[in-house]
This record gives structure tokens, sequence and C-alpha cells, in this order.
């Protein structure tokens, strides 16, 4: 598969998607999906640290010696993930709160160190800066479809506005980490699913 | 003056009831990853516990003695990070030198543990939480031998679940979240048990 | 690549220096900001277990809020939304991770809960973190504190699922919080 944007972008949102296929950067992921502004912040930050670290680790992949190679990378992404985490604490207090120390463990969510080995080792920066985003943008879209609906069984809000035009009773499993478990399971159910049945009708042709 | 939490309360807590990867979902990439043999993962588990308590204490005294005094609060991500990836490097060399059978055994997961959440993440809880030596050391020890728990369970259901018949979508990762799922009710229905003085 | 080890020690130390400006630039722009948040967040609270609502916590809480000292206790004083005079005491006790402090309001007879508010708390996010949200924090305002708070339908107090060590810590520190703080307020005030 060659590198244009497009199969990047296909690629990232759906092929091999961080999340639902190649299951990565879980950690983080879940914890903050009970609501969906958190997980907006959140994927928003992680889109951040992709795009710019896999920019910056690109740029500077001719000159970093291998045998250090591991911690340059390490540092560079950390170095963003402190600015987001300053930025976030100066002009969302509120959510800063709410994300705890999640927002420290982007450094060690799987996908940025993912994306600087697989793809900005070997390709120029402009295209590993888009890889870097639109793997974040893969990221962030999972999470929010996990946190909607989460948030819409668990407390009958959206975005924290109130539905309460439609009676129900909340179902507390979604609020609670098992809730998530199982939601990100339908996910991958879904996805593995929807695969399996285009590679039938391949096969069928 | 702050009141102090029992170290053992947080200890027992960290195994059962707020276990790092079932109520906190910290490390699950290998959590997932690295499951689906009994043997290889209770390896993993015990390689987890030996870095997290040794990067606690680590840790902490870096924070408190360095980081702190010198006012670098901001960098201390960066900080704890290289403390772990050296730390390890270290174990991995100290025990090849003077363990050679135990490292045959884990040495394999030891370089994977650097990028593992859980242990960057007690770090961080502990600081956040600003835990004392002794609430430090507990802390990292509980989560440790919690996280082989999970991950061992986890690997002994998947071990069997291996010969079911499941629907065509759910092989591999999405039965193995089903399982989490299942396993972190079990294991939130131990929250009652304690006590706060 | 192969390079060799003086390239590889000016490398690290070049990129680690160059970052680490970068992040004390950003840091030194943002510090002023985030210490500022602290204390608004800090205003925000007092009002907000006060019973009065403000869209911009710094100017009400300087306008309407008076700090008082009586006999060593620290308090706020405000007339609330309703007119009726509170007091907002601050609070310190240990959750299920950590230590908890916000805020507590009582009516002036110290006999009704007027709202509780919280500034520090490291429960676990999504399940003991919650009693930061609005529905349980509401549940408190207007409980009589003539007998020791309990959960369950009779009063009314809900506790979270899933985080029964951080609800029953909660209510472990108002109940301390009524036995003693309210208790010495009591004893000063009569003087």
């Amino acid at each position: 598969m060659g590198n244009s944007l497009k199969t990047v972008f296909y690629r990232n949102l759906w092929g091999e998607n961080p999340v639902i296929r190649q299951i990565l950067g879980i950690c983080s992921a879940l914890a903050v999906t009970n609501r969906t502004v958190n997980s907006l912040v959140m994927g928003v930050g992680l889109m951040f640290v992709t795009a710019f670290s896999s920019l910056t680790l690109s740029a500077l992949r001719e000159h970093i010696p291998d045998r250090i190679r591991m911690i340059v990378q390490t540092l560079v992404i950390a170095a963003y993930v402190i600015i987001v985490d300053i930025f976030i604490k100066a002009n969302l207090p509120e959510i800063s709160k709410a994300l705890g120390p999640y927002v420290g463990l982007i450094i060690t969510n799987c996908i940025i160190m993912g994306r600087a080995e697989a793809f900005a080792r070997k390709n120029p920066p402009v295209i590993s800066f888009f890889d870097g985003l639109f793997a974040g943008i893969g990221y962030t879209v999972i999470l929010l479809g996990i946190a909607l609906i989460r948030e819409i069984l668990g407390f009958g809000t959206i975005f924290g506005f109130s539905i309460n035009f439609i009676d129900f009773t909340k179902w507390t499993i979604m609020v609670v980490p098992p809730g998530a478990f199982f939601m990100i399971a339908i996910f991958i159910w879904i996805a593995s699913g929807i695969q399996n049945r285009r590679l039938k009708k391949k096969e069928a042709k | 003056m702050t009141p102090q939490i029992n170290p053992f309360i947080i200890f027992f807590a960290s195994i059962i009831t707020s276990n790092m990867v079932l109520s906190n979902f910290l490390g699950m990439c290998s959590f997932i990853s690295v499951s689906n043999e009994f043997k290889t993962a209770s390896g993993l588990g015990k390689a987890v516990t030996l870095v997290m308590v040794f990067t606690t204490v680590i840790n902490y005294v870096v924070y408190q003695y360095v980081v702190l005094p010198l006012g670098l609060e901001y960098l201390r991500y960066v900080v704890f990070i290289i403390v772990i990836a050296a730390s390890v490097q270290i174990i991995e060399l100290a025990m090849d030198r003077f363990l050679p059978e135990l490292y045959i055994k884990l040495g394999i997961f030891l370089p994977l543990i650097t990028v593992n959440c859980a242990i960057l993440g007690i770090s961080l809880f502990m600081v956040i939480r600003n835990y004392n030596f002794w609430q430090s050391l507990l802390f990292g020890l509980g989560s440790g031998l919690g996280w082989w728990l999970a991950i061992s369970t986890l690997a002994a259901i998947r071990e069997k679940t291996g010969k079911s018949k499941i629907p065509q979508g759910l092989v591999g990762p999405g039965l193995t979240f089903i399982i989490i799922g299942l396993m972190a009710l079990a294991f939130m229905g131990f929250s009652g048990i304690f006590v706060i003085q | 690549m192969k390079k060799g080890y003086l390239y590889t020690i000016v490398f690290i130390a070049v990129v680690s220096i160059v970052f680490s400006g970068v992040l004390a630039a950003v840091n030194a722009a943002y510090k002023s900001r985030i210490e500022r948040n602290v204390l608004n967040a800090e205003k925000a609270s007092v009002l907000y277990s006060m019973g009065i609502e403000a869209d911009d916590a710094v100017a009400v809480f300087n306008e309407r809020v008076t700090q008082k000292d009586i006999e060593g206790i620290y308090l706020y004083s405000a007339v609330n939304d309703e007119g009726v005079m509170v007091y907002s005491i601050p609070f310190e006790g240990s959750g299920l991770w950590g230590t908890i402090r916000g805020y507590i309001s009582v009516d002036q007879g110290l006999s009704t809960i007027k709202g509780i508010a919280f500034t520090e708390q490291n429960e676990t996010p999504g399940l003991g973190g919650r009693i930061e949200e609005e529905w349980y924090k509401e549940q408190f305002r207007g409980i009589g504190i003539d007998k020791p708070l309990v959960y369950g339908e009779d009063s009314g107090i809900d506790a979270i699922t899933g985080a029964t060590s951080t609800s029953n810590a909660i209510l472990q520190i108002m109940n301390n919080f009524i036995d003693t703080t309210l208790k010495e307020l009591e004893e000063a005030d009569g003087k």
C-alpha cells in the first residue's frame, strides 16, 4: 500500500484503527469514557501529541543514533504531553481535575510509540504528521462513540446536557468500569463482523 | 495536619477493589496481548510486580529529594519515565548476572514493561495523592500483586475458552474484553469489605 | 545508523536542552494562570456549598462573602440565594485513596446542612470520583443534623454504586465534622 494522504486516512480510521483493530491505547481510552466532554479533551490531546511527535521524530529520523532511539522517542513524546497537560490545567481546570493522571499517561499510550516506530521512522515529516493526526482521530472517534453510549445510558445526558424528556431508568453498569469493557467488546465485535463479511464477499467473487 | 490513611488499607484495596487493570484500566496493552497462556501471563505478572515496587520506591525518593527541591514538578513525567526505563535496564543486567535462571524466565518481559502504563500510573497516583514512603511502597506492591492476580486469572479463563464455539466476530479481543468486564464486576463485589477509619 | 559515542552524547544533550527549554518557557507562561485557577476554584466551591449561584465566582465572592475567625475557627459567612445567613467551614478527612478537602455550609443556628463542595479529592475517576457530581452533592442540602447521617431511603441520601468505600468515607467525614468542628463552633459561638 502506498502512502498517499488517502490511504493513510483510510488505514488509521478503519483498516488499522488503533483501538478496535489493533487493540492499542486502551489504557487511557476507557477510564475517561463515561463523560463525552472528558473523552473529547483526551482525544484532542492525544491527536496533538501523536501528530507533533510524529512530525518531530520524522524530521529528526536521519540524525537519531539507533541505540538511543527509544529514549529520544520517549523524551519527545513526554515533552509534548507536558505541554498538553499544562495547557489543559491553565484553560480547562475542571476537566483537568476529572482527567487526573490520565493526561500524563498519554506518554505510555502505545498508539504514539507505535506510530513513531512503524511510520515516522521511515517516512518524511509531512505525511508522518498526518499519519499521527489520523491515528489520533481514529482513536478519538471510537472514544467518543463509547462515551456517548455510556453517558446517555448511564447518566441520561449528552455532553452534560440533560435529555430528561425521554424517561428511562439509568444504567448504572454503564458508569462503572465493567460497562466500558462491555462497550469496547461490542465495538470490536461489530468491526470484525463487518470486516469478516467483506472478506467473504471478496472470496465469493 | 493531613489525616493519614493506613498503608495496609491501601495495600489490600489496590489488590482487589481498586485493581489497577479492572478499575483504573492501567496496563491494558500487555494485559490483552500477553494473556493467552497462563504460564507466560504469570511470568509477566511477577516481572511487573518486581518493577513496580522498585520504581515506586526510586521515583518516591527522586521526587521528594530532587524534583521538589528544584521546583521541577512540571518535568515529572520525563523524570519518571527515565527512572522507569533506567530501572528496567538495571534489573535486567542485575538479574542476568546474579539470577540467570530467573532471567531466562522473566527476562523477555522486562523491555515490554517500560511502556506498561500501570508502572507510570502508580508513580503519578502516588504524587497526586501525596503518599508518604510506606503508603507508596505498599501501594506499589499491592498494585503489582493485583495486576499479577488479574492477568493470571484472565489467562486461565482464556485457556479454557479457547476451545469453545463462539460467534466469529468475537474471536480474540472481543471475547477477551467481555471476560475482563465480567471479572471487573466480580472484583467490584468486594468493595464493601473495607472500613475507613 | 551507526554513529560514534560522542555524537550520541551530544545528540541526547542537545535534545534534552532544547525540550527542557521549551517546557520551561511554556510552564513559566502559564504558571500564574494555573495558580489563579486553583484560587478561583476554591472561591467557587465556597459559593456552591453556600447555595449561591454565580457566573463570575470571584466577583460574587468578593462582594458577598466575609471571612470570620471565631475562636480560632476560620469560616466564611454570607447571605445565600434563599436569603438565609450561612456559614461555610472548611473540612478535611481521608477518602479511600487520599485526603478529601472541601467546604460544608450550615445555617446560623447550626442545625441544618446547607450544602457541601469538594476542593480536593483523589478517588478513582469514574467511581469514587463521582462524589463531585451535582446529584450527589445536592442530596445533602437541607439535611438536619440532629442525628448522624446514614444512607438509605429514610434519609433520602444515596451512596454511589461501585464506590462503597468512598461513599462511606464521605459520611464518616461529615459525621465527624458535625461531632467535632460544629460542637467547637457552638461552644465558641456561645461565649
